[in-house]
């Protein structure tokens, strides 16, 4: 027998999905809750099949998704992963290490190299963090972004070691110049097949004879510095993998990691009890030989992520707003002209996914919102949720319909439809402001397009709120 | 990886055209045909993130550029999902669009003439023309694709028949693409997502079926496109395997080829235009299959400039096989053993 969940535990539900997937609607949720919390939790930290849109499908219509070459295709292939995977949380940990270890379309135009490093981050990003930084510094697309094509026996160059150490694992402070040189003499060799012809074709952007090839590691032996090394401490002939191995023992590394991970999936501002989670965190990576998957285990079972404190605290960024609205209205579940204009609303809200503006990747938080931006926002989010002709939209009509046969009072239809959204709060305001824009509906509720067209304007609505802004 | 048998039934000969938006060359081709004077049309799809490439590019084996014509958009004698172009006997154009659900005509001068098609799954309307054929008597073939089934009209747009329906049993169609009528008069299917090829007389009677599902030899993974000589033998595009087969008349296999792609006379008109590609090109390894870590044939293709990369359409020509390629703007030609 299956026992119906709690008001309560819908809505931590509902939050748990906001942060480790792209919201849900009721239907999803009421699964979810019945199946529990922790095993929700581990479900998602355990990607099964993805259940996406199968990839012969889209290249069959979508010529440039199937060289992805230029960036909104790539971000459009993308798109379609991010809105029709069952593993949410799969795809929202690759947009929190697109972000950390932001690389770009703008300097090596291969979008294809940028798709792989997403799809690297799927495959790793659960895993050791020692692994992935690993996987990273042979990545292609950070290869050429940070100069390590450049970075030769003799003649260093520190553009990778320096990132590396301040921008993907621990943080100013922690390492001195001294450290990023020999960090840099490690890397050497590390490097990409045909380096010399691919690198000056991404640099003229040539397509020319017969479009892009792909790009692949390739260690040169001979430019590889064999030279003793002194870092962080430590001296020995290293190389890059035991630079990446010393890095992850640091708790630098620990701290770093996981407030970042805190940060994208708890709440942008760490508050006191938030660095007490952070310390659990930190305790996790440790124990699990710095395990992904372990440290958010963590997070999303402490007290603090399941507390009021972390409810709403985090400003949604561009992409995980426009993918939940469009999960939410059932759109783009099969192939069809518009994906690119997806991903470009994203890139007008701020977050030009495989687009990043630095290698600092982007300034997240209340950041996010600026006057042109919300107006982008808010005008995305109302059309894709009035729209009754968008499947999801229509799913939430019909449950509504069915559900208020006669009578339906403003204020049950209000809470009828912040349920279907995922179970949403909003301000007395907020409620304010629904209730009088379906004032007086319950003479129209015996119509039932008048009341599909009322609950189509009302999902707008809240789509345009404030609260539908933030996670 | 360019596996041959010991008695090769087809010899690499050259490779035609380069990536271009306009001029010469041609932008995600997805078809070519042939007129009987040699005169090439390749349907160029270009995509919805730059559409200049939608048009049709008229070259000959030589590599002689015939001009080109069309455009992206709505109108008459534009396209915007174009998806695969045919010559009747009278040499005009057919062309299919799967987004705009039409057949668009053009005379020998390469004029609009007329277009139809409404969406639907009635008799005479479609839902995602895929392929086009004609046959002896300029019947107007097309692979129906959302609709699994195959239509006939006249080359005026007037509805004849339809056969088949959607399914995976003998004779049903998942998401169809290339057809062509064979010498022998019998109507050949790529059955994509079915993964084989299936025959058809053109009254639409169920004849057999040729291969399945696999990556082994005789095994296809999502074909594209086949042509079938005067001798009975199938040339398939193999897509999802990156690969062609040739099949022989019985359906048993003779020989699958990978692509082994030159610089065609526009390529080399570009490289020697720009002298420090040319010599970066010239110094590298465009086959370093031993730095690959994947068995995927879409992506070793990404990385392996002269192997196929998303083989779309085969067409016979004298004793030619014209194979093009979606991915790398590029045709490449074998011609059989006599």
């Amino acid at each position: 027998m299956t026992i119906a969940a709690s008001r309560q535990e819908i809505k931590l539900m509902a939050h748990l999905m906001r942060r480790a997937g792209f919201g849900a609607t009721i239907g999803e949720l009421e699964a979810r809750a019945a199946k529990g919390y922790a095993a929700t939790v581990e479900e998602m930290l355990h990607p099964g099949e993805a259940g996406d849109i199968p990839q012969d499908i889209i290249r069959r219509y979508h010529v440039d998704q199937s060289e992805l070459r230029q960036p909104f295709s790539a971000a459009g292939n993308w798109v379609y992963r991010m809105v029709t995977s069952a593993n949410p949380l799969e795809e929202r940990l690759a947009l929190f290490f697109h972000g950390l270890f932001a690389t770009g379309y703008t300097k090596l135009n291969q979008a294809r190299a940028l798709l792989n490093q997403i799809e690297m981050f799927r495959r790793h990003g659960f895993g050791p963090f020692d692994t992935l930084l690993i996987e990273l510094s042979k990545d292609p697309a950070m290869l050429l972004w940070l100069d390590n094509n450049e970075n030769h026996n003799g003649h260093i160059n520190e553009n990778y070691g320096r990132e590396l150490l301040e921008l993907f694992s621990m943080g100013i402070g922690n390492y001195s110049e001294d450290d990023i040189k020999e960090a840099s003499r490690a890397f050497t060799g590390w490097t990409l097949g045909n380096v010399d012809y691919m690198a000056m074709r991404a640099m003229k952007d040539s397509i020319w004879p017969y479009s892009r090839i792909a790009w692949h590691f390739n260690f040169d032996e001979g430019d590889h510095d064999e030279g003793e090394k002194t870092f962080l401490g430590e001296t020995g002939n290293f190389n890059g993998e035991d630079i990446v191995k010393i890095i992850c023992k640091q708790d630098a590394a620990a701290q770093f990691i996981c407030t970042r991970l805190f940060q994208f999936f708890a709440a942008d501002e760490v508050t006191e009890n938030g660095q007490v989670c952070i310390d659990e965190m930190k305790r996790s990576y440790f124990e699990s030989n710095y395990e992904i998957r372990t440290v958010l285990r963590t997070l999303f079972n402490s007290s603090y992520f399941k507390s009021d404190e972390a409810r709403y605290a985090r400003v949604k960024g561009p992409v995980e707003l426009v993918v939940g609205a469009v999960r939410t209205a059932g759109s783009y579940t099969k192939p069809t002209l518009g994906v690119d204009d997806v991903a470009q609303q994203a890139f007008f809200m701020g977050q030009g996914l495989l687009n990043p503006p630095t290698v600092e990747g982007w300034h997240e938080g209340d950041e996010w919102i600026d006057s042109g931006a919300l107006v982008e926002r808010v005008n995305f989010v109302a059309n894709e949720l009035s729209n009754p002709d968008q499947p999801g939209v229509r799913t939430i009509i019909n449950r509504l319909t069915e559900n208020n046969e006669s009578g339906v009072t403003a204020e049950q239809l209000v809470d009828d439809c912040l349920e279907a959204m995922g179970s949403l709060d909003v301000s007395r305001d907020t409620l304010n402001v629904l209730h009088d824009h379906v004032a007086g509906i319950e003479k129209a509720t015996d119509d039932k397009n008048e009341l599909g067209s009322r609950i189509a304007e009302l999902l707008g609505l809240i789509g345009a709120s404030r609260e539908y802004q933030l996670a | 990886m360019a596996t041959q048998t010991a008695t090769q039934h087809l010899k690499y000969d050259r490779t035609l055209g380069y990536a271009a938006m306009d001029a010469r060359g041609f932008y995600y081709p997805v078809s070519l045909t042939i007129r009987p004077d040699g005169q090439m049309f390749i349907q160029g799809r270009s995509h919805d993130g730059d559409t200049r490439g939608a048009r049709i590019t008229v070259m000959d084996y030589e590599s002689n550029y015939g001009g080109d014509f069309g455009s992206y958009g709505s109108n008459d004698g534009q396209f915007t999902w174009p998806t695969d172009i045919a010559v009747d006997s009278d040499n005009n154009l057919y062309v299919a669009d799967e987004y705009l659900q039409r057949i668009s005509k053009f005379d020998r001068e390469v004029n609009f003439v007329n277009k139809w098609g409404v969406k639907g799954s009635g008799p005479g309307q479609i839902n995602g023309p895929a392929g086009l054929t004609l046959d002896s008597e300029d019947n107007l073939y097309v692979s129906d694709h959302r609709n699994g089934r195959i239509q006939v009209f006249t080359t005026d747009g007037e509805f004849i028949r339809a056969f088949g329906s959607a399914g995976d049993g003998v004779g049903q169609l998942n998401l169809p693409w290339g057809i062509t009528v064979a010498p022998g008069g019998d109507l050949f299917v790529a059955d994509w997502r079915n993964d084989r090829i299936q025959r058809f007389t053109t009254e639409g009677q169920f004849v057999r079926t040729y291969g399945e599902s696999g990556s082994g030899d005789g095994q296809l993974n999502r074909p594209a496109s086949v042509a079938v000589d005067e001798d009975g033998y199938l040339y398939i595009a193999d897509w999802a395997n990156e690969r062609v087969q040739i099949l022989d008349p019985d359906g048993c296999f003779v020989q699958k080829i990978y692509g082994e792609a030159t610089d065609s006379v526009w390529a080399q008109d570009y490289l020697d235009s720009n002298p420090d590609e040319k010599g970066a090109r010239s110094q590298s390894d465009l086959e370093q299959y031993h730095l690959l870590d994947t068995d995927d044939p879409h992506e070793i293709a990404s990385h392996i400039e002269p192997i196929f990369w998303s083989p779309i359409c085969v067409e016979l020509f004298d004793d030619k096989l014209f194979i093009l390629e979606r991915n790398r703007h590029r045709i490449q030609v074998y011609k059989k053993n006599n």
